[in-house]
């Protein structure tokens, strides 16, 4: 407890690779990331099980070149759960700072500000990607004895399945980046959740029923550019937009969300 | 070393930093005094980038607190002892904020050592009462092994040996050739601790000097005397710029004379002494004297200091 001498430490200074490394040891050190991402992995591993041994094909088993998007609708309808636990995690990354305070810290330790917003989104979505990477090859490894049962086997010939399932695993790393860039906007949990549920959940279901109310054409104009339509749209194909063009409207969302967040955290007193 | 030119914080049409000036000289600790609202934790959070100054500009050994290219190795600042994740374990804590200065294990473990933590270091924050929060603050501040350390009311909800402590710390960390600038609302804790005061009323800068000065200013410099003649006495010492009261019937308190002219006058007339005694002003007097008319909330006739409210 006396005041002991301090050696002195010339060699600390502010690095990239050091701020990475500290916002992995806050990511890992609160258990909402932990308890997300065991929620994430159980959701879709448990949903592909129950979906899997739940399909009613009856007798007729279904030709061979629809077996490819059953399996991947199995392995990844868990998502529908994950992208909402992700996006939930990925506005707690920052509104937990704001909240209790730490967001001080932080910035005292990166006043430079940028760096810090950008090692929280490298972290959360190299994490969450992963994460949705063990989640459908999990649900996959699941659901294919299960499948095989029904006679439905799947084809690895031209990598389109294991590619899919990669692009649903990035799809959750999106959402992830996409929360993180409203919670940083807005800077409450309460509230970054709310607008991140309200993009992702209810926008396609007030757009869906606009259509079904007025046929308006320009609600069918804008209907496949809403974030979680062209988001699932990215790894199962067949919507009006191709894979390609549903990832680059992801990221267009994402890419708002994120210097939207950036420009503000710059401006504004911390 | 800390240098503040023409720093001025608004919010909307409220001035809180108006104009200040100041040098926070390395080697002796700077107390940063004034009742609450007037303005420090807006000026220290301006000094590390954490508000950005309306006009003028601060610098921290010369340079802008986010020029630098390891923040923590010159400034250790404790701004808030709640600026901490709840959920997270104290030894997690000073584990990310070291890790973004490549500062590790070895360093985190010895501000823990320093700071007494050693104990809870690995419970969550949540659950620590606020000496604990304090400590734990005091312990991030210290990890860069900073040349300048700024702390905003460090001895809020310590016990009565933690407040031995950081007086202890800032006096040595002092003593080492370090800047520190150490803010309080309580005088007596800033007369056992700082070597120079500024004091900042209602946002601008009422005062700045030594402690010694700041204490001579003060008009309540006084002499008490007890005389069985004290009232002949009175008359005797009458003068323009003495005052004289009585407290009792034999008790005099006058000020604008010193002990020894009293003593030889007294001594010259005949007159016994029963007692003589100079009554040098508390820093605490000489506070209320400066702040009297820049204390921003009034209870009454009576200024207050109460806890810091809303920033």
């Amino acid at each position: 407890m006396s005041a002991t001498t301090i050696t002195t430490r010339p060699d600390a200074r502010l690095s990239a690779p050091g701020i990475v490394r500290s916002e992995w040891i806050k990511l890992r050190s609160v258990r909402s990331t932990v308890w997300s991402y065991a929620i994430v992995v159980a959701a879709s591993i448990g949903i592909a099980a129950l979906l899997a041994s739940t399909f009613g094909f009856g007798e007729q088993i279904p030709p061979a070149e629809l077996h490819n998007g059953i399996i991947v609708q199995a392995a990844t309808f868990g998502l529908y759960i994950g992208q909402l636990v992700v996006a939930v995690l990925g506005v707690l990354v920052i509104s937990g700072e704001y909240s209790t305070g730490m967001i001080r810290s932080t910035l005292t330790a990166v006043p430079t500000r940028l760096p810090a917003l950008a090692a929280k989104a490298v972290v959360l979505f190299v994490s969450t990607f992963v994460v949705g990477l063990v989640s459908v090859f999990g649900a996959l490894l699941l659901a294919l004895p299960i499948l095989a049962g029904y006679g439905i086997e799947a084809d690895f010939g031209d990598g389109a399945l294991l590619g899919n399932l990669v692009l649903a695993a990035l799809y959750l790393g999106l959402v992830s980046l996409f929360a993180l860039g409203l919670g940083t906007i807005l800077r409450s949990s309460a509230g970054g959740i709310a607008a991140t549920l309200g993009v992702i959940l209810l926008l396609p279901t007030i757009i869906s029923a606009v259509i079904g109310i007025t046929q308006a054409q320009w609600a069918m104009d804008i209907s496949p550019y809403m974030f979680a339509t062209a988001g699932t749209g990215i790894f199962s194909p067949g919507g009006p937009l191709s894979q390609g063009e549903n990832l680059l409207v992801v990221l267009a969302w994402v890419a708002v969300s994120l210097v939207g967040g950036a420009l503000l955290l710059k401006r504004r007193d911390a | 070393m800390i240098q503040a030119e023409g720093l001025t914080k608004r919010y909307g049409d409220k001035t809180a930093v108006n104009d200040i000036s100041f040098t926070v000289k390395p080697g002796m600790v700077t107390g940063f005094l004034g009742p609450n609202g007037a303005g420090k934790s807006t000026t220290m959070r301006m000094i590390v980038g954490l508000d950005r100054p309306s006009e003028g500009s601060v610098t921290v050994n010369g340079k802008p607190y986010a020029a630098h290219h390891a923040p923590l190795r010159e400034v250790g600042a404790l701004l808030d002892a709640k600026a901490i994740h709840t959920g997270r374990s104290a030894y997690n804590h000073l584990l990310a904020m070291g890790a973004t200065h490549g500062i590790g294990k070895a360093r985190v473990n010895e501000v823990i050592g320093l700071t007494g933590l050693e104990s809870v270091a690995g419970k969550r924050v949540g659950g620590f009462s606020l000496g604990m929060g304090q400590r734990l603050g005091i312990a991030a501040a210290l990890l860069g092994d900073p040349a300048t350390l700024i702390l905003d009311e460090p001895v809020n909800g310590l016990d009565p040996e933690g407040v031995m402590w950081v007086r202890q710390l800032a006096r040595h960390l002092a003593s080492e050739g370090r800047t520190i600038f150490l803010s309080s609302h309580l005088m007596s804790e800033m007369a056992l601790t700082a070597d120079h005061l500024i004091v900042l009323g209602r946002g601008r800068i009422i005062a700045d000097a030594p402690v010694a000065d700041i204490l001579a200013t003060s008009t309540r410099t006084a002499v008490k005397l007890r005389s069985p003649r004290a009232d002949q006495l009175a008359q005797l010492l009458q003068g323009a710029d003495v005052t004289i009261t009585t407290t009792e019937h034999d008790a005099l308190t006058i000020t604008g004379l010193t002990a020894p002219v009293i003593g030889e006058a007294a001594a010259q007339a005949g007159i016994a002494l029963h007692e003589l005694t100079p009554v040098g002003a508390s820093l605490e007097e000489a506070y209320m004297e400066l702040t009297q008319d820049d204390v921003e909330y009034h209870a009454g006739t009576t200024p207050t200091i109460t806890e810091e409210a809303a920033r």
